[in-house]
């Protein structure tokens, strides 16, 4: 792919996107659990040409000791890219971007988290971007769930994550790289299957109230989808009783 | 890194018995490096990547190629530059935030070995002498840590470097613009491979595990090229070495190194 | 779903929406009964659980632990008992109740990586859990290996009234010391029955949720072969 052109077409005459999805298909998205030796828990996602590893430590002790609550353990989450992520070689420090990101994931799993029952700890969820590809925020989030679903922290339900959007003036699903710079807007969405909660929303972009409710419907259904792989990688590493081959 | 970890009795006591009677606890001979896998290209975005897993300690190097403006002293020279960094998932004891001094003797460990070898001939690396030359940026990321660091970066660095493609640019008005679809073989004059021992006691084991380097007393990393010779070195711990200890190191150092290199090699 | 069979189940699936109460590692919403971990889902007598797959260990009062000593202010050692609280080991409880910080020296009697067999004696999740080191079974462990196994497959370890260890002890020549926090310490005057009782604990590690898993670690054992 060779990155900014300006005359990249978006959607054909037959509906089909850069990358041949239709408008209503999410990329192909693969997890697995379990993939760290150190970590608690962890997850490793590939969420179309995104590239993802999430590891979970705790609950532990909480340093600094100021941070830690006597009536409940915290979460906290780092996001983080590799500088070879990107086209770009990004600077290895954090940006103002990752911290917002950080934050915004970490509030999309609070409602999800049960922490009440280890006060004075903290859960620490580390997301890698080894290699992005748009939509990272909503591939950390999903392998995110299922890491902490590995560690055992308890949870109400898990949180899965799939992008709305428009491009050439059409809603689409899961907006990949080239449809975020070229397109009019990405509408990244985190959810709650069972419970059907939204608990991350955010946009970029400009929809009428009319694209706005489609974005809605259609992100939602992404989730589900993506919900269907996380709850399969849970599973694998879990339930498959001996009957591997 | 492994500052603060605090190892059972029972393991040292044991490590240290064993080591008495010739063994360790893993069963390698003392001149042994851990199993090394790489796989390359796992990241298809970086003109290079490579994953290298020395037991279980795994770390993931990517490769980023752009122009630069090169430093007014090298204008004749591209630019080539190493860093590494333990990302907070290898292990509970990584914290985030600035990097502590052993993370910044790490990358910079590593980034000398890679340098000093003359890996790559760098004066093929420029576009226009003193305007613009290639920069080959080669970021490591430890995803899991099992002790000794040092050569896993050495070694998914090198794989990763030995394995790139440098895109193609051209000198248009000034400055340099990309040719789309166009790569170059990097020009490598040698494979720098890093071979790190720890001292316990009177005994000295290649490739510590994280148990071997939380009580060991000192340590040595010897790089080697592909001709055998030595190419940078960097002792660290609280102990010293005796210099005919230091020669036994550097042989065990080329030894370790060549079966390293075969398999880097090979993994191309 | 009425069923009293036990089920797979992750965080968020509902177990039931029946009239039951939510006990362990469940939360009522609504009419639905969900399960808040990755476990097998138990519904009788009215009331349903989840027997958790994963997950750290939380500490509770009289369970024997295996701990490491960490550190000591002049008044009690910590100990990671490898649970998200650390474990206090008051002074006296080794010294006596005349334990004078000046004159006892802590670091004699339990130094940093010192292992240890304890009690819980109290914990209530507002203070970290107090442990105690005198009573039988109890005290610094001088040999043997540690093995960390996940805390949720002790009880598989243990087996139906401590058949399953009894059977790993008695055909390795071996003594394993079972901490509820997932630490043992195994040793054995034999390295080869050490070698093999390790082996069988790291088998039912990786395959506690098999069905026959008491003949294959019975088939381990027998073999000749490492």
């Amino acid at each position: 792919m060779g990155g900014r052109d300006t005359d990249i077409v978006l959607l054909d005459e037959n509906g089909i996107r850069c990358d041949g999805r239709k408008v209503n298909e999410t990329r192909k998205v693969t997890i697995k659990a379990g993939v760290l030796k150190n970590a608690n828990g962890s997850a490793y996602i590939e969420f179309g040409d995104n590239k993802i590893l999430v590891g979970v430590y705790g609950p532990r002790d909480v340093h600094p000791k100021h941070m830690s609550d006597t009536d409940t353990g915290i979460l906290r989450c780092r996001y983080h890219m590799a500088p070879f992520s990107v086209g770009e070689r990004k600077n290895p420090a954090p940006s103002r971007r990752e911290v917002e990101i950080s934050k915004v994931i970490k509030e999309a799993l609070e409602p999800a988290v049960m922490l009440k029952e280890f006060p004075r700890t903290a859960v620490d969820v580390y997301m890698e971007v080894l290699q992005a590809d748009g939509g990272t925020r909503c591939a950390a989030l999903t392998g995110a769930s299922v890491a902490l679903a590995d560690a055992g922290i308890p949870m109400r339900d898990l949180v899965a994550g799939c992008a709305a959007g428009k491009a050439a003036d059409a809603v689409i699903l899961d907006v990949n790289n080239e449809e975020d710079q070229a397109g009019q807007a990405d509408l990244p969405i985190g959810y709650m299957p069972n419970l059907k909660k939204i608990t991350l929303l955010q946009l970029d972009g400009i929809l009428t109230p009319e694209e706005y409710k489609q974005c809605i419907e259609i992100g939602i259904d992404g989730c589900n989808q993506v919900y269907e792989i996380q709850k399969k990688a849970l599973q694998d590493k879990f339930f498959a009783n001996g009957e591997k081959q | 890194m492994s500052d603060g970890l605090i190892i059972d009795q029972l393991k040292r006591n044991q490590i240290l018995d064993l080591l008495k009677e010739g063994k360790r606890v893993d069963g390698r001979e003392f001149d042994e490096s851990r199993q090394l896998t790489i796989d390359l290209n796992v990241i298809p975005k970086a003109e290079g990547s490579a994953r290298a897993r020395l037991g279980d300690t795994e770390v993931v190097a990517g490769v980023k190629i752009q122009p630069e403006r090169p430093f007014p002293d090298t204008g004749d020279k591209g630019m080539l530059i190493c860093t590494a960094e333990i990302l907070p998932i290898a292990h509970p004891s990584a914290e985030t935030g600035p990097p502590t001094p052993d993370v910044v003797e790490l990358a910079r460990v590593t980034d000398r070995g890679i340098r000093e070898s003359g890996m790559l001939d760098m004066k093929q690396l420029v576009l226009e002498k003193d305007k613009s030359v290639i920069g080959i940026f080669c970021d490591n990321a430890v995803t899991d840590h099992d002790g000794n660091l040092f050569d896993a970066c050495s070694y998914a660095s090198t794989a990763a470097i030995n394995s790139c493609k440098i895109p193609k640019y051209e000198m248009q008005d000034d400055a340099p613009v990309k040719v789309e679809e166009q790569f170059t073989e990097p020009p490598v004059t040698t494979l720098p491979v890093s071979v790190t021992m720890a001292k316990i006691g009177e005994h000295i084991v290649v490739d510590p595990t994280i148990d071997e380097w939380s009580i060991m007393d000192a340590r040595i990393t010897i790089t080697t090229n592909s001709d055998g010779n030595v190419v940078a070195l960097q002792k660290g711990g609280h102990d010293g070495f005796t210099a005919e200890e230091l020669i036994k190191c550097s042989e065990m150092s080329i030894k370790a190194g060549a079966k390293i290199r075969e398999i880097i090699k090979q993994s191309k | 779903m009425s069923s009293e069979r036990k089920r797979h189940v992750i965080p968020g699936e509902v177990i039931t929406s029946g009239p039951y109460r939510a006990e362990q590692n469940t939360v009522q919403v609504g009419e639905n009964i969900i399960s808040t971990i990755v476990g097998l889902s138990d519904v009788h007598d009215g009331s349903v659980r989840v027997i958790p797959l994963t997950g750290g260990y939380v500490p509770k009062d009289d369970d024997l632990v295996i701990g490491k000593i960490i550190s000591h202010s002049s008044l009690s050692w910590t100990a990671d008992i490898n649970s998200c609280y650390v474990g206090m080991l008051p002074a006296s409880d080794v010294f006596g109740r005349d334990y004078s910080s000046s004159s006892d020296d802590m670091t004699a009697k339990l130094a940093k990586g010192d292992l240890i067999a304890a009690r819980i004696v109290n914990f209530d999740k507002t203070r970290d859990p107090l442990i105690t080191i005198s009573g039988r079974e109890l005290g610094k462990i001088d040999s043997g290996e540690l093995v960390k196994i996940s805390p949720n497959k002790v009880p598989r370890l243990i087996g139906k009234r401590g058949s399953m260890i009894q059977m790993i002890e008695s055909s390795t020549n071996s003594q394993v010391t079972i901490g509820q926090n997932g630490l043992l310490v195994v040793s054995s005057d034999d390295p080869h029955g050490l070698l093999k009782a390790i082996q069988a604990i790291e088998l039912i590690e990786e395959q506690a949720h098999v069905a026959n898993l008491t003949d294959q670690v019975k088939e381990m054992l027998e073999s000749k072969s490492e």
